[in-house]
């Protein structure tokens, strides 16, 4: 097994509002391996996006990590400091957003902006760090990036902007890309283009990526590892193939099962995990999970499950787990997550 | 920056202006030969010397002529005619001497509405909540609750007046004015006084629009590629709080002009301000129809400056 490049310890983010602590992210752990590329899934508000933010140190006021360790070539980058994030920012783990409209600083030209990300770390002199934008351009498939350099962020397209925020991701070849939704603010063709674009980048360059994403076919596109996210908690991790075949946590087997699908019945309705995403600042007592779980059971109330290996190398935090739910609940036809399944109607039912 | 269309668009405005020049100079000398009494009234002046003075400026012939013929004058030949008190005294020379004092002190008190608004409103903006922001904020809140004729006042009587009697006249602000232009030493007071309301105008705004600009996700952006603070600061996020600076440029340019009438007034500065009311007072009307209409060109060009200056700062403006 090769060392991981970065580790997250026990990461613990809260905000402290007027209303009392929100525990935004609670006690995750999990392991980057170099060149490996890991998704972070959850809802919104699951944490997903701070646990990112919280690597580098750039989550936003109110909020700060109070414990934990994040650890990158055996220092803890939590302990640095401002100087010393600052180097590791952009130079070694670099991070692109979600909406590259607003990610990008209208007022000044798209290519000075990547220039900046080699300039800030003494890369190169400006007429180098320039020829690499235009080669970096190009890297990301940025027609006539010689020309395009010189265009302000507004007369490129959404799926341009997203493609330079990659190159200044890229800039400095850091080994390791964290990826906040990059492509919830793209329309679906643009949207395969920038996962293409990130596995390639991924095969070729050897930089590992964590994407943070809410959608689990950008998932199962790009990567081979999988952390589930459930109310600032992992709730379920493993391979992609392992976890999308035989997912254990009840709300990682709704989240699958609400994926839209092109085959299923033109009648059968869009499922949807029911009920809400709990409110952090009085998350639900014993598993956080447990109001909307169809597969409750009475420890379920009153005790938090921790992580455990429900399989090899797959694990999930949950009294029942759906094997037992399969097998002792009698909740097969349910559990089905094919088309048509559990909706009540079979696939060639409806004919008319 | 300077393409076709920009040059169309200043060209349209240069037009304007001078549609605005005309416009003023018209209702101010229309205005004036309306006014009870005359030009000479002063001077009790009687018989052929006083038919005499009359013709020499054409005011005894009709109205719609003198009217016409100061038109061409102004227009074709820059020429605004004499001065009725100091005879001989050429208008035109005058009041571009006084115009090139008052934009003097003009500029200054720009550098300080906006140089000192600007530096006040960032460092409140990014100490944010502490006691210097509560400081800057209450200094602000004075500035444009005053005046600028009583910050100058107070100006005068502590800098002239008690700083001179403190040091026994080894420090003090010596009010005037010696050469053509004054010196850093004799503007300093003025342009502050002038500037000052309006650098606490700009103080809360730059204020505001750095608290708004330093949540965006581009300054996320700039700190995820690890550039230094101070470079975000100054270069990712003032630039983009200083468009809505901008917007309130326009009016504060305009109450400097006017504003320096009354300093100029103050601290004895020999500029177009004060000229406007020596000429009021001496009721040397063709001198306050120069003054005016120099006025009226000072407001439309300060004007166009200020939107030029939008092309510059945010790119997405194009005009």
């Amino acid at each position: 097994m090769p060392t991981p490049i970065l580790q997250v310890k026990d990461l613990h983010t809260e905000f402290l509002t007027d209303g009392g602590v929100v525990k935004a992210v609670d006690g995750v752990s999990f392991d980057l391996y170099p060149g490996e590329s890991i998704g972070i899934v959850g809802e919104s508000g699951s944490g997903k996006s701070i646990t990112a933010l919280s690597i580098l140190r750039l989550v936003p006021d109110p909020g700060r990590v109070v414990s934990g360790q994040v650890l990158f070539h055996d220092q803890d980058l939590l302990q640095l400091g401002g100087e010393e994030i600052r180097e590791i920012r952009g130079r070694d783990i670099a991070m692109i957003f979600q909406d590259p409209q607003s990610s990008l600083n209208p007022v000044l030209r798209t290519g000075f902006q990547i220039d900046e990300a080699m300039l800030a770390h003494n890369k190169a002199n400006r007429k180098q760090a320039r020829q690499r934008t235009v080669e970096l351009l190009r890297r990301v498939r940025i027609p006539a990036p010689e020309t395009r350099v010189k265009d302000f962020p507004h007369q490129l397209s959404g799926g341009m902007r997203q493609r330079a925020m990659i190159a200044m991701g890229l800039a400095n070849a850091p080994s390791i890309l964290i990826a906040d939704e990059p492509t919830t603010a793209l329309d679906v063709t643009v949207q395969a283009q920038i996962l293409e674009l990130l596995a390639d980048l991924n095969r070729d360059l050897g930089t590992a990526i964590v994407m943070i994403t809410h959608n689990m076919g950008v998932v199962a596109g790009l990567c081979s590892r999988v952390l589930v996210m459930y109310a600032g908690e992992i709730v379920e991790q493993g391979p992609v193939e392992q976890i999308f075949e035989h997912p254990q946590h009840p709300y990682t087997w709704s989240l699958l099962r609400s994926i839209p699908r092109v085959d299923a019945l033109r009648h059968e309705r869009l499922r949807s995990i029911e009920g809400l995403a709990p409110d952090l600042l009085h998350p639900p007592a014993g598993c956080r999970f447990h109001p909307r779980c169809p597969f409750r059971v009475e420890k379920c109330f009153t005790d938090e499950p921790r992580l455990q290996e429900v399989a090899p190398d797959q694990l999930a935090a949950c009294w029942v787990t759906m094997e037992r739910a399969r097998k002792e609940m009698g909740a097969d036809d349910l559990i089905d997550i094919r088309p048509g399944a559990g909706s009540g109607l079979r696939k060639g039912e409806l004919t008319e | 920056m300077l393409n076709r269309g920009t040059l169309i668009y200043i060209s349209q405005r240069l037009v304007l202006i001078v549609f605005t020049v005309f416009a003023v100079s018209s209702v101010v000398f229309l205005g004036i030969h309306r006014l009870p009494g005359d030009a000479l009234f002063n001077e009790h002046l009687h018989g052929t010397q006083y038919q005499l003075l009359l013709h020499h400026y054409g005011l005894d012939r009709p109205l719609w002529d003198q009217y016409t013929s100061f038109l061409t004058g102004l227009f074709l030949h820059g020429n605004l005619g004499e001065s009725l008190v100091n005879r001989g005294v050429p208008i035109t020379p005058l009041v571009l001497r006084e115009l090139t004092v008052s934009a003097e002190v003009g500029l200054f008190a720009l550098l300080f509405t906006i140089g000192l608004g600007m530096l006040l409103g960032v460092v409140a903006a990014i100490r944010q909540n502490t006691w210097v922001d509560y400081l800057l904020s209450t200094t602000s809140v004075i500035g444009y609750s005053m005046p600028s004729f009583v910050i100058a006042t107070f100006l005068l009587l502590f800098f002239a007046v008690w700083l001179d009697n403190f040091t026994q006249g080894t420090f003090y602000f010596q009010i005037g004015w010696t050469g053509r232009f004054g010196t850093i030493g004799e503007i300093w007071l003025p342009a502050f006084a002038l500037g000052f309301p309006y650098a606490s105008i700009v103080a809360r705004l730059t204020r505001a629009s750095m608290l708004e600009v330093i949540r965006q996700d581009y300054i996320r952006t700039a700190r995820a590629k690890g550039l230094r603070e101070t470079v975000i600061m100054a270069r990712h996020a003032l630039r983009n709080a200083l468009i809505p600076v901008i917007t309130i440029l326009g009016p504060l340019v305009i109450g400097i002009i006017t504003g320096g009438v009354i300093i100029e007034n103050i601290f004895g500065i020999p500029g177009l301000g004060k000229e406007f009311a020596n000429s009021i007072l001496n009721r040397d009307y063709n001198i306050v129809i120069g003054v005016f209409t120099m006025y009226a060109a000072m407001v439309g060009l300060a004007n166009l400056g200020v939107d030029l200056l939008y092309v510059v700062i945010d790119p997405r403006i194009r005009y």
